[in-house]
């Protein structure tokens, strides 16, 4: 099978001006500026296949919006290859545009003041979709998501969680190959998370539709992709099997302690990650948990410890620190 | 046809949004009354010392103030909001949305608000006209209705593009907000036919902004005025301001996207 997506040693690179804090800096400015290249995205390349949902994940900064908008048409490369569905998306042809669908957690497009079945069929006049067409697609979506009640009031009037599941199908009414979505569920609780979630699924099985998604939720991730892709610093970092990156960067879990009394040296409980006055954190390979919680009960003088599962970010920081190690 | 379907629907969807405000509706009505009393006042004010200005009498003035009433009405309802909402989207990059859409850039950006109740500006210009062509005598006829009509839309145009221009510089500059104050000052010097400012200021209110092509040139039309030269050069001008403004945004948007970077 030919992959859908293609993207080849992709870069994009912004010049900023730079400059020192102060009015004398920012006077000096006026004359002479200094630009400083940032290397948002640096040369990553990877395919995705008819139907995946692939996680796109890393820190804040990492690159993963740019290469979003560098996918659905919004910005030019500074150079390497995109392509998607055949077409090259900075042309943003129509044809093109019509079979894709980008949605930004936080930004929004219905119309603020009015129903969202207005804002509806908007959409059905931008897409030129057949009225046929579009109200059973539009009423299938308000079924799945259960929005019956809420299609006729002003969106200013629902909540957050409401309005991002008018938002989603908006977005979806054209009926979209291919979804890019940039943190679906940002600041939902998670009953609203979940939701999305298995509507997105859905979207993915009965559409055949392939989806590159990034999220700060590990859950969204663990729902819905088998495959993800880490980028750090614009630059790839895994690209494989959700189950591999776990295992293998998140064979540590995090133990935290207070102690009664401070205590010179830790190393031997475990790899110390910070100390804050008697408050302990410390990394433990996740088959040692028990016997090094035993450990620190009966040895020292604690209060309240917890374990808890290292968090995604940590876990992409780790596969950053090995990439790098390896490199080197 | 796709064009035509698009702004339809963004026409009613902005007339439905409209009507969510009636309290809007009656705010207009104060202000264009507000405004109708003050340039009748400054007109009977100007008359009290002369019979005629700058070769226009009392009547003809008071038919270009009904065209500045209905080209600013019109401005204000569909072309104004449109590029304030542009101004903002580049400002705080949310403009993402509409490029996304499978539909000209430009035709989307241009017919997404609608202020329905600037409507009471344009229905009030037509009485005022009205009235000005009763006390003129006017006789209907076909060829200064229709100099009229495509002078009135050539105007309209050209403020579109005026605007765009503006609005477009955006891409580069990001702060333009005080353009849309400078605007209406300028536009407010419509009032008059230009032929009373001197030379360098009726150069400037014809050619760096259109105001004498969106209000005396319409009122020439209807008061035996105007002349197929100075049509001539209106259609050429809103030709050239068309290209020129649509060059100047897809500059501006290949800038937006690190085309050119």
């Amino acid at each position: 099978m030919s992959s859908v997506i293609s993207i080849s040693k992709l870069a994009k690179h912004y010049q900023v001006p730079e400059r020192e804090a102060g009015l004398k800096a920012a006077a000096k400015g006026l004359f002479k500026r200094t630009y400083k290249t940032v290397k948002a995205v640096d040369g990553i390349s990877f395919e995705i296949q008819p139907g995946e949902v692939v996680g796109f994940l890393g820190p804040n900064g990492a690159g993963k919006t740019t290469t979003l908008k560098m996918l659905s048409g919004l910005l030019y490369p500074t150079s390497g290859g995109v392509s998607v569905l055949d077409y090259e998306p900075s042309k943003r042809s129509h044809d093109y545009l019509r079979q894709i669908t980008l949605v930004m957690g936080n930004r929004n497009q219905l119309s603020w003041d009015l129903p969202a079945l207005d804002s509806f069929d908007l959409q059905r006049a931008i897409y030129s979709i057949p009225a046929d067409d579009f109200k059973r697609t539009r009423d299938e979506f308000i079924e799945m998501l259960d929005l019956k009640d809420l299609v006729q009031k002003p969106v200013r009037n629902l909540s957050l969680g409401e309005r991002m599941k008018m938002e989603i199908v908006g977005a979806l009414l054209h009926k979209p190959k291919i979804l890019f979505l940039d943190e679906p569920t940002l600041g939902l609780d998670v009953t609203m998370q979940k939701r999305i979630r298995t509507f997105i699924a859905e979207y993915n099985k009965r559409y055949d539709a392939t989806v590159l998604l990034t999220s700060h939720y590990m859950a969204d991730v663990e729902a819905l992709c088998r495959r993800v892709i880490v980028i750090h610093h614009g630059r790839l970092l895994f690209d494989g099997d959700l189950s591999k990156l776990v295992e293998k960067f998140s064979a540590f879990k995090t133990v935290g302690f207070t102690l009664s009394n401070p205590v010179a040296d830790l190393s031997q409980y475990g790899e110390v990650v910070s100390v804050d006055g008697l408050r302990v954190t410390m990394r433990v390979p996740k088959e040692k948990t028990s016997a090094v919680t035993t450990r620190l009960l009966n040895e020292l003088v604690v209060d309240d410890l917890t374990v808890e599962a290292i968090p995604i970010e940590d876990v992409i920081e780790s596969v950053f620190s090995v990439q790098k190690e390896a490199m080197e | 046809m796709q064009g035509f379907r698009l702004a339809f629907s963004y026409l009613r969807i902005g007339i439905m949004n409209e009507f969510q405000y009636r309290a809007n509706l009656y705010i207009q009505i104060l202000q264009t009354f507000i405004a109708l009393a003050t340039g009748l006042i400054g007109l009977n004010l100007v008359f009290a010392q002369t019979s005629e200005l700058g070769g226009w009498n009392k009547a003809e003035l008071l038919a270009v103030m009904g065209v500045f009433t209905i080209t600013g009405g019109v401005i204000r309802a569909a072309v104004q909001p449109n590029m304030e909402r542009l101004m903002e989207e580049i400002r705080e990059g949310t403009l993402d949305y509409a490029l996304t859409k499978p539909a000209d850039a430009q035709l989307f950006i241009s017919v997404r608000e609608f202020r329905l109740w600037q409507m009471v500006d344009v229905l009030t210009g037509f009485v005022v006209l009205v009235v000005a062509l009763i006390q003129l005598n006017w006789l209907v006829d076909l060829w200064s209705v229709l100099g009229f009509l495509s002078a009135l839309v050539m105007g309209a145009v050209m403020v579109y593009c005026f605007w765009l221009i503006i609005t477009s510089t955006a891409f580069w500059f990001v702060r333009v907000h005080e353009i849309a104050n400078l605007f209406e000052g300028l536009y407010a010097a419509g009032r008059w036919p230009v032929d009373i400012y001197p030379n360098w200021l009726r150069y400037g209110l014809t050619f760096l902004v259109p105001v004498a092509f969106a209000v005396t040139v319409p009122a020439e039309a209807l008061t035996g005025r105007l002349t197929l030269q100075t049509w001539l050069v209106a259609l050429g001008l809103t030709v050239a301001l068309f290209i020129i403004s649509r060059v100047i945004w897809r500059i501006g948007l290949r800038n937006y996207s690190g085309a050119s970077a």
